[in-house]
């Protein structure tokens, strides 16, 4: 497991400072002028000038590129050049708002979607099954800031139980105010995904021999598919979840912009509207070690999931 | 007996209850903007507006234009009590009122605002300093007195000491300890201080109580980043926002005025929404083209398509409410049949096609495209290139458009906007670049002559005939205004009539106050 996790993270190491190189360079072949945006559409030519030296974005590229792979190996992530704070101060501040968004939406499509992908296999092709079959086909093709504006018009505004702008602190019912409508809006895309999945991979396994056999031996029906089938498809199940959730955190911007909650896809838009170079190389660099990160925890899953799976 | 003391106890204890909640007057006040986050809270380096508007709460500046107002017509003494001007025009003295703190407890004197006009006035610290050029020296000739010497006289001194832009004074102690990072916690004298910043949420400012106009009436508000229109306007009809930035469009204003206790205003300054011509483009260069393209434009029905409670007409190649507009400016009248005609004899009878580097953003493209329909009626095909917004900006001053619809508004002196869309050393491209997308050189004399014309009557004789001078060489095709709109609940009382505010955003003072 130790040799395992540090491979891991070399392997990480490598990706980053790949993907950094890759980010440095798209950045700054997009078209649109950093100065332009930070002093405004009235600035001399003579201004922007002056900040494009401040910023030193008349410097020969490599030499930007030099300066800034060795800010970055001392720890150094630079400042916002839209906002002059430190990006990294930035990006701590917004984080913990998307891990929490995305953690509580996971569980959310777990507790959801699990259920509802072995409820329609072992009902497959009943009246359930297409139900559930067809529920969880809107969740996927329903775009999320619309989910998001149904489910404020309806709980918030309707009902009222919730506020509007979900960004609240203090207390357990404000923290639970503010994360339930956001966390129901990804949890539907999640669940969706994830009962599809589920009810694939359940398909599979109820088809296998040892089903037969324990239900032969007279092993409960609700023992069978709970406790041996769902054991043996939870391997595909977290994969898919796995790879979902990493996209999770990119696609989460618009959940984020509804409800105005901060987080990093909300701060990864603004920059790139923005051309806020430097913040853009620190959030290209954070998605990546949480991608790894999501991906290493992915496969210590296997193993605890499945004992045949050695980690090396 | 029993019954009726214990009746009158009841009915006593509900008096004083309701006594209690009509006095529960709301002081907190929340704002809702479009910005989706704080950018710099730096009042020097502050270039969004929204950023702008809520600097203007925290700082004052030697002279402001009256609340409510936008027009710098309504001048007034601020951190300056009076100010006296030599002859030339050329060496200014203001009176620094005593008495006045910052809010870190230390006074504000004249060596606070010598400070404050150096900074905004050096390129590293400030991203206003253009508009400083002139500046020779800022120097505090004793506590109260500061002198400010001119290089050369300037069209209008006292607008760029004005709460606008470079003008907003910073306290040095301040400034100075904090250096670089003076935007995280900004310090200032106004009736507001900062408090605290959440990212991507809202910044909080508290009441200063010590605050020498007198304590505000609102002891605490919160300006929240509210990037979703829906999210706004759903927010705002839920009551958790009291003041929200709306939409230009009809629509909006007419469901919002729908909400009970709401008030909606259409506040100036307007925004000029204006097509540049660039005239170093074929087959702009022909002034037959240009004047066609003048002809097919048709303002009234922009207007319409922009709704008249959000949108009014342009008058002029610079916007409404400038000091120094002429309102009798020659626009071209709508006349398809006259823009064919002049198509055909420029060499074009079957039609012209021109580029036209267009943004996306929704408020823009959505006018690019009706301009492009109005166009096409007369043969004049307009080849939108759609880029977002920062790539729009930066291409047409690559002067890679040809047709470049602009909107905007500047400080409201007809010198500001002149110089900076049609004044030849304003051309995209150059050392001295700002915004002359056409390349016109058309009024040059006048706008030089104005700048430094002592006497007010000739000075505006000479900005009319700028704009005479302009508009018949069709350097662009002026046709609306969009208004800033932004509402309100009706309980809250700014203390004076909202008609504008050159920060766009209401300017909230110690006087604002919620009726119940």
């Amino acid at each position: 497991m130790t040799a395992f996790l540090i491979r891991r993270a070399a392997l990480a190491i490598v990706t980053g400072f790949a993907v950094l190189t890759l980010v440095f360079v798209l950045v700054r072949i997009v078209p649109g002028d950093p100065a332009l945006v930070i002093l405004g559409d009235y600035a001399s030519e003579s201004a922007l000038q002056a900040l494009r030296e401040r910023l030193g974005l008349n410097l020969p590229l490599w030499d930007q590129y030099v300066e800034f792979l060795k800010g970055a190996l001392m720890g150094n992530w630079g400042v916002s050049m839209v906002t002059g704070r430190p990006v990294i101060e930035e990006i701590l501040k917004v984080l913990p708002w998307t891990i929490e968004l995305t953690v509580v939406s996971l569980i959310l499509g777990l507790l959801v979607g699990v259920p509802l992908g072995v409820w329609a296999a072992i009902r497959r092709n009943q009246t359930l099954d297409y139900l559930i079959r067809v529920v969880s086909l809107l969740g996927l093709s329903m775009p999320a800031f619309v989910s998001a504006v149904i489910l404020l018009l309806m709980f918030a505004i309707q009902v009222r139980w919730f506020p509007v702008i979900s960004a609240q602190t203090g207390s357990l019912s404000a923290w639970f105010q503010s994360i339930a409508l956001p966390a129901i809006n990804l949890g539907i895309i999640m669940a969706a995904y994830i009962t599809r999945v589920t009810r694939s991979a359940m398909l599979e396994v109820l088809q296998e021999d040892f089903v037969r056999t324990a239900r032969a031996k007279g092993v409960p029906w609700n023992a069978v598919v709970w406790r041996h089938a769902l054991r043996n498809a939870l391997i595909p199940i977290i994969t898919i979840t796995g790879l979902f959730l990493g996209i999770q955190i990119g696609n989460s911007v618009l959940t984020e912009i509804v409800f105005n909650r901060p987080g990093l896809g909300k701060l990864i838009v603004g920059a790139l509207n923005q051309r806020d170079y430097t913040m853009l190389q620190g959030m290209m660099v954070i998605y990546t070690l949480i991608v790894v990160f999501i991906n290493v925890l992915t496969d210590i899953a296997y193993g605890l999931a499945d004992p045949r799976v050695k980690l090396r | 007996m029993i019954r009726r003391v214990v009746a009158s106890a009841a009915f006593a204890v509900m008096l004083v209850g309701l006594s209690g909640q009509a006095e529960a007057q709301k002081r907190n006040l929340v704002i809702a903007t479009s910005q989706s986050d704080a950018g710099k809270l730096d009042p020097h380096l502050a270039s969004a507006g929204a950023d702008k508007g809520l600097l203007n709460y925290v700082f004052n500046a030697l002279v402001r234009i009256k609340p409510g107002e936008a027009n710098p017509e309504f001048i007034e003494p601020d951190l300056a009590e009076s100010w006296t001007v030599n002859p030339a025009g050329i060496e200014w003295t203001f009176k620094i009122r005593s008495g006045v703190q910052c809010h870190d407890g230390t006074e504000f004197t004249a060596t606070d605002a010598a400070y404050s006009l150096q900074r905004s006035s050096t390129k590293a610290t400030s991203a206003f300093s253009g508009d400083f050029s002139a500046l020779d020296k800022a120097e505090a000739v004793d506590k109260n007195t500061l002198k400010v010497t001119l290089k050369n006289p300037i069209p209008s001194l006292l607008g760029l000491l004005s709460n606008y832009h470079g003008g907003l004074m910073v306290c040095k102690k301040a400034a100075e300890e904090a250096g670089d990072g003076f935007g995280k916690k900004p310090i200032g004298t106004g009736p507001f201080m900062f408090v605290e910043y959440q990212p991507q949420q809202f910044v909080k400012l508290t009441a200063n109580k010590k605050y020498w106009r007198g304590a505000p009436k609102i002891d605490e508000i919160t300006y929240r980043y509210v990037p979703s229109d829906a999210t706004r306007d759903l927010a705002f009809r839920n009551g958790e926002v009291d003041m929200v930035f709306g939409r230009q469009t009809d629509q909006w204003v007419q469901r919002t005025k729908d909400i009970p206790g709401v008030k909606v205003v259409a506040m100036e300054p307007a925004e000029l929404n204006v097509l540049h011509l660039n005239m170093a483009m074929k087959p702009l260069d022909d002034i037959r083209v240009r004047e066609a393209i003048a002809h097919a434009i048709d303002r009234k029905a922009m207007v319409q398509f922009g709704g008249p409670e959000a949108t009014r007409e342009a008058v002029s190649v610079i916007p409404n409410g400038n000091l120094g507009l002429n309102p009798k400016t020659p626009l071209a009248d709508y006349n398809i049949e006259k823009a064919k005609k002049l198509l055909a004899d420029a060499g074009y009878p079957n039609g012209v096609t021109i580029k036209s580097v267009a943004s996306t953003l929704p408020v823009l493209f959505r006018i690019s495209e009706t301009v492009q329909g109005q166009l096409s009626k007369a043969g004049i095909k307009l080849d939108i290139e759609p880029v977002d917004h920062p790539t729009y900006h930066a291409n047409i001053r690559k002067d890679l458009s040809g047709v470049t619809l602009y909107q905007a508004a500047r400080f409201p002196v007809a010198d500001t906007y002149l110089s900076q869309f049609y004044y030849s050393k304003s051309i995209v491209g150059t050392p001295t670049a700002v915004t002359n997308f056409s390349h016109c050189t058309a009024a040059d004399k006048e706008i030089e002559a104005a700048r430094s014309e002592p006497n007010v009557e000739r000075q505006k004789a000479l900005w009319f005939a700028a704009q005479e001078k302009i508009a018949k060489e069709f350097c662009s095709v002026p046709f609306s205004e969009s208004l800033v709109i932004w509402a309100w609940r009706d309980s809250l009382d700014f203390g004076y009539p909202m008609k504008g505010s050159l920060n766009l955003m209401p300017h909230l003072t110690e006087k604002a106050q919620f009726t119940k």
